[in-house]
């Protein structure tokens, strides 16, 4: 007898069971009691029993099913008690219960196998329908998560036996049916998503991710239908509370696809717009609210679709869209328009090109549209609309929520601003084109942006209005936003320097642009228009804070980065109490760019930098003396020296020039270039050192005595300049200290006093080195010469001077030649000592006077003669003390009455004189007070 | 009956149905006491659409549906009930009550459920219930007939494999059943299309029993008094212009069959296609034992046709029926003709000649040469063909008509009248079925 089959006894093919125990089955199925013993069937039996039905009497099978859903409750019941009793005990047997099940799962299976056209539509539905129902029954229960949780739900019941296998069961039914006709089985789905809506969501979700094709065009369009029948109810309010499950599920499905089969969704929504315009199908004609609804209800959605879609509306697209929506009345189109707008701040993926497209399309770059059909008017002008209303909109979203944040109320993102967050640059230079209207709207919407992503954003957008900026118009914006800005934020303007020094410390900006970008900045410093209004104080203040950033531009490599960062710096007011620490490498940078640019030799780039100069020296007197300092320095020091004619000191070889990449073996590859010398292969030449180059010459006198000249009185106006700021005195002094420190160092800190001539004999060696010093460098006399008339200030040079003195008294008392023109050179210097002497007060006019006549004396006159002025030194030491200050002329003056008798000195020069008065009788005059 | 009606509305559906059925009986077995011919008035039919097909009475009301189970149980009932009830005619009259198309929209119901019944009849074999059925297939309009044999196929051809062994059984339970299921089954499917090619379980089942009983065709016709004017719309007596067509089209449609699912685009996988065409050549073979059966069938006919004397009065196979038979076999062989299938058509032709030959000679077909040279004219040529249309004039077997005259040529056919009489459907003698044919 079938029935008393042992549970666990596989079936192997019987023989179709006969009528007779087939009615019998019949029966017991039906009282549920064994025929034979007229006991009550255990539920397992009673399964196996339907099963048996299920198998061999086909017009039993719906009552089999139909007694089948117990078994699978009662599976679902006992699982969830099981998952609910706190002590899980050991992995639970195999209940008669849950053997059944598997049973009734294969059975299933291979009947569906077996002939799926006829099968698999009503299994499908059958399961589809349980699942409704079971999902819905226990929904409720605790421990079984919300219906909006729709990943914990899957997991549960994916870990239920009974809702697995039936799953498997419908699943296996669909795959069946995929290839021919899916249809039945996917409506019944759906029918059951309808009735048991959030519930049921795992199911079509799974299912869905199973079969993405097939559930997710159905899905919509199901979702389509729906909204269809209760369409336009959407105003209403209270119809519109109806749809919700089922459009909400539509998303819940779509969402949880939306991780994985993305791609699949896109193209199904993108089809569905474009199947639906210029269809006049009613269904159609809903389809684009449709759509907009999911998307508003689902932002995985909109992220999916809103790029392609942009890019799908090509003037065709669009023109039959504005057809589309011509006959919608005023009221719906105007929630539809409320809808996008919307939709559009929520956008994140593709933002910009959202935007890009509505500019272009609100205002066409040119008259001139591009081959294919032209745009309709109207689609402009609602672009235009869409644009306006979207910067109204995004203007509420961003002040609402500024003056929230007064509120500690947690910000909240605007996902549309947030996405334009990285592309600042790209919409400041969209902006910056000054293309009509789209500006005023760039503009704003980059305001917008600002305040949204305030403080950082507003730094950064004003930095890239700055930077990108190449005329005066569009510089103009940079102001204008900033103008906007301050009204709301704190002033952005430090943020958006320091944003700028930033990048160009990270060397993110490509010269070209570091130039511009420093050019606009003290474009915007200098005083505007005639009236000479001051420039932009704020700005020049946030740029001083930046100065030795800023200075280190000054010696970029790039001439025209320097060059513009010198005009900044030239244009940047100073603070009062610039801190040593940023003055001092500016001063350095800036003089070493007025260097660099004397050796470029363009008078015109000079000027900012002199001008960057004499500014930093007005800053303070510490900073003149500074700027003095490192300007005699530069002047004297390395290479700088040949710039004004002198000779820079054998270079040792760390000052040797860094070798220059050459390759020696790309150097032998050019075998055109190779000498032929008839020494052969081996000949050395004298030239330099292999891999090093040539050896630099050593002498560099190729400049012209009038650019000579033309340096030197421009470093010497630079300096003069530089004195303005402190007293003429100080400025001479702190030349003066320089000068010795240039030129001697070791001699800095000596006695200004004037020692015996005897003593000079300690000092020959430095004597010499002063004395080979001021033959390298010609620049020093006039430099003196600028010392000397800052009056006190030559005293503080004495070493100098008396190194020199030493060193031509040397020279004359050893030179045998006739007349002093043999030796051109000690002549002019002995003269111009003297003269220097005189000048700077030290030595009585009369004294000062007799260079006049070396050139016409003997070698030997002269050195008496200096050896006279060295006596008179001596007893009269040039100390500073000896200048007193007179207020009326605001100089010191030195009052030579007040020293002693000045004839002893005067003796060698009248007998010189009187020597040669053949020749010198013109000049007595000058000679005798 | 409105009280009964009462006390049914507040029972549940089972019941309820369990009670309209205990009703009836009672009432058609009184009926049946009082006078042979029941008149069935119409409430007891409201009573049963309302309460066993569930059509609602109140509009709006919603209907009461029973549950799958439910109607199991009804099922069993209903199936004991047939078996139970001993008189042969409350039977009749009660499966006629149950089951005769009304023309309202209860027959839906009513058809799944007289399926659902003889399905379960054939699985327990409840030989009354069968009889029943077969009687009911004589009776009614031929589209309420094809759908009860669409619906016994589905169950036992496609639903569950190798049940098709549980329908096979029938056949020496109720033969007259399995002659009715023969004769709409071939009404069904008639090779016009793809889909209405039979399954081969289904041919296999209908050639074991015709080769096991040739006479199994003829049951029906030789258990039926003839009345000479066949009633339009209703199966024929018996399925041998069904068979014919089989017989002659299947090399034709499944040539196109095949055709079809090699221009769709899937070429069939080597396995596929070698399961396919050795199921192609079962089939092939099938058929051609079918044929012989039939032919050998209508070879015995002239005996039974003499006896019923009824010799060229009755055309058991129609020449309406061969008209659009050979039209049809014309279209196919146009249509495949670019197909090299020529030795189908031919085997087709052949086939369609014997037949016709045999059963113009054993008296099923009337009609003359010319007809059949006017209909046949457009056929492809055909040697066998040929020789039948105009052939060498056979001698007639049958005394009773001069020799080299066939009986039409004196005595036309009777035609079809215009508005079918009632037709006399007298197995129970003197007990005419109240019925009325859908038009």
């Amino acid at each position: 007898m079938a029935l008393c089959d042992p549970p666990g006894a596989a079936s192997p093919p019987r023989p179709p069971l006969s009528a007779q125990e087939l009615s019998q089955e019949v029966k017991a199925f039906l009282s549920g009691l064994d025929p034979v013993q007229g006991t009550p069937l255990s539920p397992p039996a009673h399964a196996r029993c339907a099963l048996r039905l299920l198998r061999c009497l086909p017009p039993a099978r719906h009552a089999a099913l139909q007694h089948l859903r117990g078994l699978f409750d009662e599976q679902v019941c006992q699982h969830l008690l099981q998952r609910e009793s706190p002590a899980p005990g050991p992995a639970p047997k195999a209940t008669p219960g849950a053997e059944v099940l598997q049973e009734a799962r294969r059975a299933l299976a291979e009947l569906v196998a077996a002939n799926p056209r006829a099968w698999a539509p009503g299994v499908a539905a059958w399961a589809s329908e349980l699942m409704g129902q079971l999902s819905s029954k226990y929904a409720n229960r605790p421990g079984v998560p919300p219906a909006a949780s729709l990943n914990e739900l899957l997991q549960l019941w994916m870990a239920c036996p009974a809702t697995r296998a039936l799953l498997d069961i419908y699943s296996q039914c669909l795959a069946a049916m995929v290839g021919s006709c899916p249809d039945a089985c996917v409506d019944a789905l759906l029918d059951t998503s309808v009735q048991h809506s959030p519930h049921f969501d795992w199911v079509v979700a799974h299912v869905g991710s199973s079969f993405p094709g097939t559930i997710i065009s159905r899905v919509l369009s199901c979702g389509l239908k729906d909204f269809c029948a209760h369409g336009g109810a959407e105003a209403a309010g209270t119809a519109g509370d109806k749809r919700v499950p089922k459009i909400a599920s539509v998303v819940g499905i779509l969402g949880h696809l939306a991780s994985r089969h993305a791609g699949s969704i896109k193209q199904e929504l993108l089809r569905m717009f474009h199947e639906s315009l210029g269809s006049p199908r009613e269904h159609h004609k809903a389809t684009v609210p449709f759509l907009l609804q999911l998307a508003l209800m689902s932002p995985a959605l909109l992220a999916a679709v809103s790029p392609e879609l942009v890019d799908s509306l090509k003037p065709p697209v669009l023109n039959q869209l504005h057809q589309h929506f011509s006959s919608v009345p005023r009221d719906e189109l105007e929630g539809v328009v409320g809808v996008v707008v919307h939709l559009l701040c929520h956008t994140s993926a593709g933002a910009l090109r959202t935007l890009r497209f509505l500019l272009a399309t609100a205002a066409p770059a040119s008259v001139i549209t591009a081959p294919g059909p032209a745009l309709h008017e109207g689609v402009r002008e609602a672009c235009e609309r869409l644009l306006q209303l979207l910067l109204l909109h995004l203007q509420k979203l961003v002040h609402s929520r500024s003056s929230a944040s007064l509120a500690e109320c947690p910000a909240r993102p605007v996902p549309f601003l947030e996405a334009l967050r990285p592309h600042v640059r790209e919409l400041c230079q969209d902006t910056l084109r000054l293309e009509r209207r789209r500006c005023l709207w760039q503009h704003q919407l980059l305001a917008l942006l600002a305040v949204h992503s305030a403080p950082h954003g507003a730094a950064e957008a004003l930095f890239y209005l700055l930077a990108l900026a190449r005329t005066p118009e569009e510089l103009a914006l940079a102001p204008q936003l900033h103008a906007g800005l301050r009204a709301v934020l704190p002033d952005p303007l430090p943020a958006a320097v320091a944003a700028a020094v930033a990048q160009i410390h990270a060397g993110r900006l490509p010269e070209p642009q570091l130039a511009q970008l420093l050019r606009n900045l003290s474009l915007l410093l200098q005083p505007r228009g005639d009236d000479g209004e001051p420039g932009d104080a704020a700005l020049g203040a946030a740029l001083a804070r930046h100065l030795p950033d800023l200075a280190q531009l000054l010696l970029h490599p790039r001439a025209e980065v320097a060059e513009a960062a010198c005009r900044l710096l030239a244009a940047c007011p100073l603070p009062r109490a610039l801190p040593p620490a940023h003055l001092l490498p500016a001063v350095r940078a800036a003089v070493r760019g007025f260097f660099a640019g004397l050796r470029r030799g363009d008078a015109a780039a000079l000027a900012p930098g002199v001008r960057l100069l004499a500014r930093l020296s007005a800053v303070s007197p510490a900073a003149a003396k500074a700027v003095l300092a490192q300007l005699v320095e530069g002047a004297l020091g390395g290479h700088n020296a040949e710039l004004f004619g002198g000779s820079a000191d054998p270079p040792g070889p760390e000052a040797a020039p860094a070798p220059p990449p050459v390759s020696l073996l790309d150097t032998n590859q050019c075998f055109t270039a190779g000498l032929t010398t008839a020494g052969g292969v081996w000949s050395v030449f004298h030239a330099g050192v292999i891999g090093r180059g040539l050896k630099p010459h050593a002498g560099l006198g190729q400049r012209s005595p009038e650019e000579l000249n033309r340096n030197t009185q421009t470093f010497l106006s630079l300096l003069l300049r530089c004195c303005r700021g402190s007293g003429p005195a100080e400025a001479a002094k702190a030349v003066a200290a320089a000068l010795v420190e240039a030129v001697c160092p070791e001699a800095a800190g000596a006695e200004l006093a004037w020692p015996p001539e005897e003593l000079a004999r300690a000092t020959v060696e430095r004597d010499l080195r002063i004395l080979r010093r001021f033959r390298q460098h010609p620049l020093l006399f006039p430099l003196l010469r600028l010392v000397a008339g800052g009056h006190p200030a030559l005293c503080y040079c004495s070493v100098l001077l008396r190194g020199l003195l030493a060193g031509l008294v040397a020279h004359w008392d050893a030179c045998r030649d006739p007349s002093t023109g043999a030796s051109p050179w000690h002549l002019r210097a002995s003269c111009a000592l003297v003269a220097l002497l005189a000048e700077g007060s030290l030595l009585p006019p009369v004294l000062g006077n007799m260079h006049e006549l070396f050139p016409e004396l003997a070698p030997f006159e002269v050195h008496l003669l200096l050896l006279s002025v060295w006596g008179y030194l001596r007893e009269n030491s040039p100390l500073p003390q000896k200048f007193t200050f007179q207020p009326e002329l605001g100089v010191f003056r030195r009052d030579f009455g007040r020293d002693g008798d000045l004839s002893k000195h005067l003796a060698v020069l009248h007998a010189v004189l009187h020597r040669n008065i053949h020749r010198l009788g013109l000049l007595a005059a000058r000679f005798y007070p | 009956m409105s009280d009964i009606r009462h006390s049914l509305l507040r029972r549940d559906a089972l019941s309820a149905a369990k009670e309209v059925l205990y009703h009836l009986d009672i009432y058609f077995s009184s009926q049946l006491q009082n006078s042979p011919l029941p008149l069935v008035d119409k409430g007891p039919t409201d009573l049963l659409e309302e309460f066993l097909f569930q059509v609602p009475k109140e509009r709006g009301a919603p209907p009461k549906r029973l549950t799958p189970l439910q109607e199991l149980q009804l099922l069993e009932i209903m199936c004991n009930y047939f078996q139970e009830q001993t008189k042969d005619s409350v039977r009749q009259v009660i499966f006629s009550s149950l089951f005769s198309p009304q023309g309202n929209k209860a027959d839906d119901s009513r058809m799944a459920l007289l399926g659902k019944l003889v399905s379960m009849a054939v699985a327990v074999c409840r030989v009354p219930v069968l009889e029943c059925a077969a009687f009911w297939l004589q009776r009614t309009p031929a589209v309420f007939c094809v759908r009860l044999a669409r619906a016994l196929v589905d169950d036992y051809c496609n639903l569950v494999p190798g049940s098709i062994q549980t329908l096979k059984q029938i056949f020496t339970a109720s033969p007259r059943f399995c002659c009715q299921f023969i004769t709409s089954v071939t009404a069904l499917y008639d090779l016009s299309s793809d889909e209405l090619i039979p399954p081969s379980d289904l041919l296999e089942l209908i050639v074991s029993w015709i080769f096991e009983d040739p006479r199994l065709i003829l049951i029906t016709f030789l258990n039926t008094p003839i009345a000479a004017n066949l009633p339009m719309g209703f199966l024929e007596l018996t399925p041998l212009t069904g068979l014919i067509r089989w017989c002659v089209k299947a090399p034709l449609a499944y040539t196109r069959k095949k055709k079809a699912s090699l221009s769709n685009g899937h070429p069939p996988s080597k396995i596929a296609k070698d399961s396919a065409s050795g199921e192609d050549r079962d089939c092939h073979q099938l058929y051609s034992k079918l044929h012989l059966s039939v032919l050998q069938v209508l070879m015995m006919l002239q005996g039974h046709l003499t006896e019923k004397n009824l010799y060229g009065r009755l055309g058991l196979v129609p020449f309406d029926h061969v008209v659009p038979l050979v039209e049809d076999i014309n279209r196919l062989s146009d249509e495949l003709n670019p197909l090299n299938a020529s030795k189908e058509i031919e085997l087709a032709l052949d086939r369609l000649a014997q037949a016709l030959q045999v059963a113009m000679a054993s008296g099923a077909l009337l009609c003359t040469r010319d007809d059949l040279r006017t209909v046949c004219s457009r056929l492809p040529h055909n040697n066998l063909l040929q020789l039948v249309i105009s052939g060498p004039v056979q001698q007639p077997t049958h005394g009773a008509l001069p020799p080299g005259f066939y009986p039409h040529i004196h005595t036309p056919p009777l035609g079809y009248p215009a508005l079918p009489a009632h037709p006399v459907q007298t197995f129970i003698p003197g007990v005419a079925f109240p019925y009325r044919p859908i038009r």
